[in-house]
């Protein structure tokens, strides 16, 4: 199968339209930001976020009455009776999200105040239990102490499989549990009303700085990529590779904007990359263009060059941009709540820079041609040749000939 | 096939082999690609050593030596009085010469530089290299400390390591109780024995008036856990203890939960030959006295000395199995010589971990079999070629995830995701170029030694780009993002060898053998 062989667009053409619709695209984008401002995740406000899996449904009105300034939302699907709760800034530096959490235990468990909750007790604070009531009979011998843990263990992996224990004859079905034990699971412990799936806290001074090593991240690495550009290739092509990766990075913020996602640590890591890889299509063309202008025999003007560069490479630039979108739509719909804000901003910028490479770069570029007076145009051993002549009717300077002749 | 192909084929086996041994579980080895926090389940903590504690403690010492030294050699004792945690200030009664006093500072507080202040008091800083040090070994032992604790818990690999800004980095994979770990790691667990003065009071100032008046400059009040008849908590209430503390924890030689008279869970401990010593000492002097045992500044229990104790003592309190517990593996492990901040904690519950796990490998299986499928669709025969060393490349990356301990994080499966991409966009840009050279009319093994060669200097240019920026991610990233910056710049070196090397020579087998290949399928 192939497809564009001996293509012919005239992508230089549509270059005024696309930098239209790229402007057009980032305005609606700076819209969205005077209008709900950035969306910080608490990697960068400092904050709390706590993910609660529910034994039933889930207590809203209690919780909203409980927790007043946090902003809880449902979390996966309703069926999974699980929510988002997220607590905004705290000007000083606490264990935030296992103080709420406390305090939820507090106010839903009343039983925990005298039992062992087995929906948020971990492994050691069941075996621990059942080591001072010994139901088995097996005495303070150290083996004792392994044979309880083993058995609280298969428990706490039972939890972690279906998530939340619904009823205690889940726990007691577990591997290891004797009817000793089970009896001491039923009178001495309980099933609380949740369980702890994820908590963060970050204090206002990490966030901080996270905010401002993110920044500079990100400008580095642009300013990083462009050097080397300019060093394998030349100023006007390190410049409009810099604006090129400016322009993947701001219209996948616009996009990140428009869906007021959430900017988290995970969205500057895919923002790296977008300016890692999103590139590559631009270095690609480069090296044609460059390749080219050795073998041409004849003088063609920057536009004919950049055009033929992007049709000569046009099948290598969609298979490749295709394959990975094949990928990131994979992780976009199986890949689970973790990463799919992640994964969308990973393709709106691989999109993003597969279409700049044939639009803004060469706008640039041209622009950068026109303003240093048609420098570039110049191409092929004819054209070459022509400057050499030129070059060689100027006179060496004294010394110089001096050095050639001795 | 020539020797030379042979030569290359043979190192293309060992690598495949080796890389995909070490992939595989074995006894002493049971997870060969350790699974970050996020896909395992965990705890990462942010913890800053509020080391002006340690400092403040220090100048408190000093102001201390320099009182029981002017009464050691029978002059007037000064106030003191602490200006800031390392600064205290000495005031000398009336008509009383400054020089015996200098003479006491000069052999005992060598740490701290003396002066005077615009009022003529007597001024005591610490020097600015005591302080470093003092704060040095504070984050040192806090470390120390932290990680006795940790491993007294029974985790498996944790990470704890110091930070700059007093920080400590703290990651305990597998913890399915976070709540009850952080709680351990931040007990200070400072151990004090103190002298009751007057009786216990329902708030401070009863507890402060039963005390003679004498004595009421050298106490401290301090609450504590009010006791029914049968040892259960009921309430607190006030007691007024000596400031000065005989015995403190650093005298315990060990500590365990024993079981009362009536089955309750207590604290049973040990003492070092010294603190042997000072227990009977000031047991002995204070029999039918009360005796306070402080934690953290809170009296745990205050108990009548019955008769003088000398080597092992017992902690009654109303603890339930866990706190008993928990307070004999903070007294075992020491305590912290400064108190704890959190600044940053992130703590993934393992049912949350499995999921992941389960929809990012689901996910990155069924993108890795689209791609596959597309390329084998668009090059039928070369395509065979881009999924063996696709495959070979997978094998190399998990491979050397495993022998440099590198972790999977969640963001690591996208970047080994995106790895894949970018060793097919090598094995793209090679093929397109070799089906132009056949456009052009070139033989086939003409087309294949131009297609690499023109090829190589563009996959080296777009590999260098995204080295770059896998630099800044790992320069800048935390935990899981370091990670996944990891997994991509192993792949980008993997990539670069399975595209150049081993396409190679996996055309070379399909084509050299033949004498003059007329056709190729790509």
């Amino acid at each position: 199968m192939q497809i564009f062989v001996n293509s012919k667009y005239d992508f230089v053409r549509w270059r005024f339209m696309a930098v239209s619709f790229s402007v057009l695209f980032m305005l609606v984008g700076l819209a969205m930001f005077f209008k709900h401002g950035i969306n910080w995740g608490i990697d960068f406000a400092g904050g709390a976020t706590i993910t609660l899996k529910f034994r039933d449904a889930v207590p809203m009105d209690r919780l909203r009455a409980d927790l007043a300034d946090a902003s809880i939302q449902q979390y996966g699907k309703a069926e999974d009776r699980a929510i988002l709760i997220r607590l905004p800034e705290l000007k000083q530096e606490t264990d935030y999200a296992g103080q709420v959490v406390a305090k939820l235990i507090k106010d839903l468990n009343p039983e925990s105040a005298t039992k062992l909750d087995l929906n948020f007790q971990g492994r050691d604070g069941l075996s621990e239990l059942l080591y001072s009531l010994d139901p088995d009979a097996k005495g303070t011998l150290p083996t004792s102490k392994d044979y309880y843990r083993n058995v609280a263990q298969n428990v706490i992996n039972k939890r972690s499989e279906v998530g939340i224990f619904t009823s205690i004859s889940q726990a007691t079905s577990a591997p290891g549990v004797t009817t000793a034990v089970a009896r001491v699971l039923n009178e001495k412990c309980f099933l609380g009303a949740f369980n702890v799936l994820n908590q963060e806290t970050v204090g206002p001074q990490v966030g901080a700085e996270l905010q401002q090593k993110a920044i500079w991240a990100v400008v580095l690495s642009t300013l990083a990529m462009g050097a080397y550009l300019w060093i394998r290739f030349d100023l006007m092509f390190g410049a409009s590779a810099i604006v090129c990766i400016v322009h993947d990075v701001l219209m996948s913020l616009a996009f990140l904007m428009i869906i007021n996602g959430e900017f988290s640590l995970n969205i500057v890591a895919a923002l790296l990359l977008i300016v890692g890889f999103s590139i590559n299509d631009t270095v690609v063309m480069y090296d044609r263009v460059r390749e080219n202008r050795r073998k041409l025999k004849t003088r063609m003007t920057l536009e004919e060059q950049l055009n033929l560069a992007m049709n000569q490479t046009l099948s290598r630039t969609i298979l490749t941009s295709g394959s990975v979108v094949v990928v990131l739509v994979a992780l976009i719909l199986f890949g689970g709540k973790v990463i799919h804000e992640f994964a969308w901003i990973l393709l709106i910028g691989v999109l993003a820079g597969t279409y700049s490479t044939v639009t803004i770069v060469p706008a640039v570029a041209i622009a950068w041609n026109h303003l240093t007076g048609r420098t570039h145009d110049l191409s092929g051993p004819a054209a070459r040749s022509r400057v050499e002549a030129r070059v060689e009717t100027v006179p060496p300077p004294p010394q110089q000939r001096k050095r050639r002749v001795g | 096939m020539t020797r030379g192909l042979l030569w290359k084929v043979i190192l293309i086996l060992v690598v495949l082999v080796g890389f995909a041994a070490a992939t595989i579980p074995t006894q002493d080895n049971p997870e060969p690609i350790r699974r970050g926090l996020d896909l395992k389940g965990g705890t990462h903590l942010v913890m800053r050593v509020n080391v002006g504690d340690a400092v403040r403690l220090e100048t408190d010492q000093a102001s201390e030596m320099l009182k029981a030294q002017a009464k050691k050699t029978n002059l007037p004792i000064p106030v003191t009085r602490r200006v800031n945690d390392t600064t205290f200030v000495a005031t000398l009664p009336a008509d009383t010469p400054v020089t015996p006093y200098e003479t006491i500072a000069k052999d005992f507080l060598g740490s701290f530089d003396t002066g005077r202040t615009p009022e003529g008091l007597m001024q005591f800083k610490m020097k600015t290299a005591s302080q470093t040090a003092i704060e040095r070994d504070t984050v040192a032992h806090t470390v120390e400390t932290i990680d006795n604790r940790v491993n007294a818990l029974g985790v498996t690999e944790p990470y704890i390591a110091p930070e700059s800004g007093y920080r400590i980095v703290i990651q305990l994979p597998g913890v399915d109780d976070p709540a009850r770990v952080k709680d351990i790691i931040k007990t200070t667990a400072q151990l004090q024995f103190r002298l009751v003065e007057g009786n216990p009071g329902s708030d401070a100032a009863a507890a402060l008036a039963s005390v003679p008046d004498n004595m009421k400059t050298e106490v401290d009040v301090m609450p504590g856990t009010k006791e029914d008849a049968l040892g259960r908590a009921a309430g607190i209430e006030y007691y007024a203890v000596r400031k000065t503390v005989p015995v403190t924890g650093t005298d315990l030689k060990n500590a365990r939960v024993q079981k009362g008279q009536l089955g309750q869970p207590n604290v049973g401990f040990s003492l070092t030959p010294d603190g042997a010593r000072k227990f009977g000492d000031l047991t002995g002097a204070n029999v039918h006295r009360r005796l306070a045992i402080v934690l953290d500044n809170k009296v745990v229990s205050a108990p009548v000395i019955n008769s003088q104790i000398t080597d092992s003592g017992v902690i009654e309190g109303s603890f339930t199995a866990q706190q008993a517990a928990d307070l004999s593996l903070v007294l075992r492990s020491g305590s912290l010589p400064a108190s704890l901040t959190t600044l940053e904690e992130r703590t993934v519950g393992p049912s949350l971990g499995r999921d992941s796990i389960r929809q990012g490998i689901l996910a990155s299986i069924i993108g890795f079999i689209a791609l596959v499928l597309s390329v084998l669709l668009y090059y039928k025969g070369a395509g065979i070629n881009a999924v063996l060393a696709l495959l070979l490349n997978l094998v190399i990356l998990l491979g050397m995830m495993a022998i440099f301990h590198a972790t999977l994080t969640l963001p690591g499966i996208a970047g080994i995701i995106l790895t894949l991409g970018m060793a097919i966009d090598s094995n793209v840009l090679v093929f397109e170029r070799i089906r132009e050279e056949l456009r052009d009319g070139k033989t086939v093994r003409a087309a294949i030694e131009n297609g690499f060669s023109r090829a190589f200097g563009t996959i080296i240019d777009t590999h260098m780009t995204t080295i770059i920026s896998a630099l800044f991610l790992f320069q800048f990233g935390t935990g899981p993002i370091k990670g996944f910056a990891v997994t991509l710049l192993i792949g980008l070196f993997a990539s670069v060898f399975t595209a150049f090397f081993v396409s190679r020579v996996i055309f070379d087998v399909m084509y050299k053998a033949q004498d003059r290949p007329t056709e190729i399928s790509i």
